[in-house]
């Protein structure tokens, strides 16, 4: 057994390295926040889970995702957390159910590219702005 | 000896487990034909729709199982309570156990349909079995069903007098208790 384990070190220790190699030579990576806001004006309670809904009915929990850059290469990819209803006007309307939009927002972690595109469950990719007023993002906002 | 009669043994036990294997039965779909309603009961008594209801759209589908179900065939015996769902849909989930509870009390004098849009069988399933759905779903791949309620997004709740009137939706759907209230005081005669 021990001849066994001595054979294999070699090995062993070969593709270690090689693991190392490639983690080093793995491009830096930064955290960011994808989101996306489904301007759908849905009646909805403001802070209720929401899907999108018209041609966005793909954007909901669970839905597979993918952050491409601009030869639409993956650089990270995942599954959508249920949107947020965010209230669609700032006045108080006075009632529980209002225009709402559905929020989506998951955080990934990117190589730094010119520009990036969002592609969930398989659909026509959008594009992404980066926006840091809220921290750094990249962000769409699309009708429905 | 006994290196002798070790792989004997072992192979006796392994040709027993073979002889004895059998093909495990397919599990029974649920949201299919087994979960369809049994006879109206006799002292069924309900309240008449109002005059001015309009009439719900009637609508045929296939259940989880494949079994064909044609809407009005139900509701012409009984009120019908429809839930627009998806299995991926995070308020459904939360409020479905209670739902389920309500659906199996009110069963042959209510009857529940689900109604799941554009959704995985499989994740389906999967959804009916952990919230013990025992209501028939039609699965309503193209969202034909959601589209003709005007359904934008899961839950909705929807409620059918007998012989299709529809009384009430609630977009945005409701809890357990408050559809209980609803069912008592828009259906069900002598219950609010």
């Amino acid at each position: 057994m021990r001849r066994s384990i001595m054979a294999l070190l070699p090995l062993l220790l070969a593709g270690a390295t090689g693991c190392g190699t490639v983690g080093a030579a793995q491009e830096a990576v930064s955290p960011t926040t994808v989101r996306v806001l489904v301007r759908d004006i849905n009646i909805r309670a403001a802070g209720v889970d929401c899907a999108g809904t018209g041609p966005y009915q793909h954007f909901h929990n669970r839905a597979p995702f993918r952050v491409l850059d601009p030869d639409g290469a993956a650089l990270a990819s995942g599954r959508l957390a249920a949107g947020t209803a965010v209230a669609a006007f700032a006045e108080d309307l006075g009632v529980e159910r209002l225009p709402t939009y559905c929020e989506f927002a998951v955080g990934v972690r990117v190589p730094q590219r010119a520009s990036y595109r969002l592609e969930v469950d398989g659909r026509p990719a959008l594009d992404l702005t980066p926006d840091s007023s809220e921290g750094p993002a990249l962000v769409a906002v699309v009708p429905s | 000896m006994r290196r002798t009669l070790l792989p004997l043994l072992l192979a006796a036990a392994l040709l027993g487990g073979c002889s004895t294997a059998e093909p495990a039965p397919a599990p029974v779909p649920a949201g299919g034909a087994a979960a369809l309603p049994g006879p109206v009961p006799a002292d069924l008594a309900l309240r008449p729709a109002p005059g001015t209801a309009p009439a719900a759209p009637a609508f045929t589908g296939a259940l989880t199982d494949g079994t064909p179900f044609a809407a009005a065939e139900l509701w012409a015996q009984r009120p019908v309570v429809l839930t627009f769902f998806n299995s991926w849909c995070t308020t459904c989930a939360s409020r479905q156990a209670a739902l389920s509870e309500l659906a199996r009390s009110y069963r042959d004098r209510v009857v529940f349909v689900g109604v799941a849009g554009a959704d995985q069988a499989d994740e389906v399933q999967e959804y009916l079995r952990a919230h013990r759905v025992e209501y028939p779903v039609i699965l309503d791949d193209q969202q034909t069903i959601w589209r003709s309620y005007a359904v934008r997004e899961p839950p909705a709740v929807v409620l059918v007098a007998k012989g299709g009137a529809l009384l009430r939706g609630w977009p945005g759907g409701l809890d357990a208790p408050t559809l209980d209230q609803r069912l008592r005081e828009l259906v069900l005669a002598g219950q609010s």
